[in-house]
């Protein structure tokens, strides 16, 4: 196990900037997530880690030990990879086998070592198959067991389960992380599906543009986002961003628009009346999860007038489309089956405590606890 | 008003009758036409097969012009003889010619070869100012014309004292079969994912060894390409006759010999000829399937 560190890291290739000064701590035995669209970086960063990919700027340390010029093999780490990089020629067996015996393993510790990752992941009559002839779940486990066999400093998985169908994914997210805690081995996993990042990890960095966005637990970044970006990505469906303007009236502080007037909570009223005293503004953008909605009537505070757009039926819940009076949309989640006629007219209500507020131009968070990056 | 659907099932199987007789009738026209390809292409070295096991005077022994039956019968009824043969290995010494052209060829595939998937795996691997127009250069030393370069390797090897020797033929072979072998063998390296190199890496090789651990994958066009370059030397005629000299003899200069001013030597012309050509068209025939395979594998990228 090892504490992973990055200092002012920095990745060009040739006059595009990947990755802009990171600096990031993974602690001791945890699962870090990086977490981000397609071309944030967060893959880059992996590849930096892995030795796979020349560090531009700044330093990454195992410990206490600075990486930088180490070659992948010196850096004692595991890698699984996104296509899994099987070598096709060999057996499932020799797969496995193929880390220890290039670092010399004795035999018998090489057998012993195979048979815990093959029981482990449930593919001991898969050892004498090449890969061609299994499936992508099973090329999966072989390419973790390929992994697990060596117990290195750090694990570094590159977005695994990607390529896999829904239920599948479900399945193996579990596996994972279970594995991960038997082991207690430091872990890098790179995706960008934030189902995974938030069931999977102890600790999530969002990335966007090469820039780390925040850091923090799973419900840190689900609760408490930094700015408007996090709030978005994460959460589905999205979080609802609607812009307002904060006004003082009949002794609080509202958030009002064209369509609702919203009272907010006594740490978003703070953060309002210190942000006017700094710089008079008003204007902000006002955030609220779909789960964080509710069904209400005219009477009810914080509750704004909607027509029904499109119900989408999930099982157990309802995704609700709404469209409010200026015509901007707003989505709720709901338990239970909705059943609302097309362009019917209902209330929603807004529970102030799980209100977002943020800055207009810059998208931060006003009055948020979590780690701005 | 209901359709008159009689009308149109005759039309539909006078449609298909006409489209069967069209097939039928490409059918039989291929048919002719490969038959006469075929005989075009073969008889050529049949004639001179048959004619390298007649005695002398006996290849050329004809009847009249027109008596077919006659001209037929003496073509393929004869007394065979290894005269023709025995005199190329006894009194030409031509065990020298087969093994110059064994050499130069050999040499000069594996020397493609290896140097080949070398800068293939380089151009396929590495990012680097230049590579663009390095492997666009690589390409156009294929499309001049070989003859346009043969004055100046004449003076280059003249200065390294090249000519005349197996190594310098080699030399000279190479200029054609590299590129031919970086073009062919850096489709092959694309692909093979890089992961698999990258995962020999994180398992404890370093780049070179990595780099061996992947050639298996690429084995069916390292073969091809031996194969192909050992055919292009093989047959090459220009290279080694103007730079061969006496000591790099190979058999298609050796065979051109034995055409002088006063004479025509017809059959050890036609058995060196059978010795020249039968070991590629063996080799060809034997590995005719992996060569189709070998070549189309890398040209898709997966």
């Amino acid at each position: 196990m090892a504490v992973i560190k990055f200092e002012h890291v920095v990745k060009d290739y040739g006059t595009v900037r990947a990755v802009k000064d990171l600096n990031l701590v993974g602690e001791l035995g945890e699962f870090l997530c990086l977490l981000g669209p397609s071309g944030c970086g967060k893959s880059s960063t992996l590849r930096m880690v892995a030795g796979l990919e020349f560090i531009s700027e700044g330093s990454i340390f195992f410990d206490d030990e600075r990486i930088n010029d180490l070659e992948p093999r010196e850096r004692d780490i595991a890698m699984v990879f996104e296509a899994y990089a099987l070598y096709p020629h060999m057996t499932v067996r020799q797969n496995i086998e193929n880390p220890m015996r290039l670092r010399k393993y004795p035999k018998d510790e090489i057998a012993k070592r195979l048979k815990m990752a093959a029981d482990l992941l449930e593919i001991g009559e898969l050892l004498d198959r090449k890969p061609a002839q299994l499936s992508g779940g099973q090329k999966q486990r072989v390419a973790i067991g390929r992994a697990i066999v060596r117990e290195p400093k750090v694990f570094l998985f590159d977005e695994p389960i990607s390529h896999l169908d829904a239920k599948l994914r479900a399945h193996m997210r579990g596996e994972i992380k279970r594995l991960q805690k038997e082991l207690g081995t430091s872990m890098i996993y790179v995706t960008h599906d934030q189902i995974e990042a938030l069931t999977m990890a102890d600790k999530v960095a969002v990335m966007n543009l090469g820039v780390l966005q925040q850091v923090g637990t799973p419900e840190q970044i689900y609760h408490e986002p930094a700015n408007e970006w996090v709030a978005t990505f994460v959460g589905e469906p999205a979080m609802n961003i609607l812009p307002v303007e904060i006004v003082e009236k009949d002794g609080g502080v509202f958030a009002v628009n064209a369509d609702l007037s919203v009272q907010l909570g006594e740490k978003h009223r703070i953060a309002c009346e210190a942000r006017a005293k700094e710089s008079d503004k008003r204007s902000a953008k006002l955030g609220i999860r779909a789960p964080d909605l509710n069904f209400g009537v005219a009477s009810d505070p914080n509750s704004v007038e909607a027509r029904v757009y499109v119900t989408e039926p999930l099982g157990e819940e309802t995704v609700v489309q709404l469209r409010l009076k200026s015509g901007a949309p707003l989505a709720m989640r709901v338990k239970g089956i909705v059943k609302a006629a097309l362009d019917e007219t209902v209330w929603v209500t807004m529970d102030a405590s799980k209100l977002h507020l943020f800055d207009d131009e810059t998208g931060v968070a006003i009055a948020q606890s979590a780690v701005v990056c | 008003m209901a359709r008159d659907v009689s009308v149109s099932h005759e039309y539909v199987e006078q449609v298909v009758r006409r489209r069967k007789r069209l097939h039928r009738a490409a059918n039989i026209g291929a048919g002719v036409f490969l038959v006469l390809f075929i005989f075009w292409t073969l008889m050529p070295f049949v004639i001179m097969l048959v004619s390298s096991f007649k005695a002398s005077g006996d290849a050329f022994s004809l009847p009249s012009y027109g008596n077919w039956g006659t001209a037929l019968k003496k073509f393929w009824v004869f007394k065979p003889s290894l005269e023709h043969y025995k005199t190329l290995f006894v009194t030409d010494g031509y065990a020298r010619y087969f093994k110059n052209s064994l050499l130069t060829a050999g040499g000069s595939a594996v020397v493609s070869v290896l140097f080949g998937a070398s800068a293939a795996y380089a151009l396929s691997r590495s990012n680097f100012r230049g590579k663009g127009n390095i492997y666009f250069w690589v390409l156009t030393t294929r499309m001049a014309p070989v003859v346009a370069v043969v004055v100046p390797l004449y003076t280059l090897f003249k200065i390294f004292g090249l000519l005349s020797s197996i190594p310098g033929l080699i030399v000279a072979y190479t200029t054609f079969n590299l590129p031919f072998a970086i073009w062919i063998l850096k489709g092959f390296f694309d692909n093979i994912p890089y992961s698999v190199e990258e995962a020999y890496m994180v398992d404890g090789q370093g780049r070179f060894r990595a780099f061996v651990r992947i050639l298996p994958l690429a084995a069916p066009g390292l073969v091809s390409v031996f194969v192909l370059s050992v055919f292009f030397a093989w047959n090459d005629f220009l290279f080694a006759s103007i730079m061969g000299g006496n000591a790099a003899r190979t058999l298609p200069v050796a065979t051109a010999q034995m055409k002088s001013s006063t004479t025509i030597r017809w059959g050890e012309i036609t058995a060196a000829g059978v010795l020249t050509t039968a070991p590629m068209m063996l080799l060809g025939l034997l590995i005719r399937k992996y060569l189709i395979t070998g070549l189309t594998m890398g040209a898709v990228r997966e």
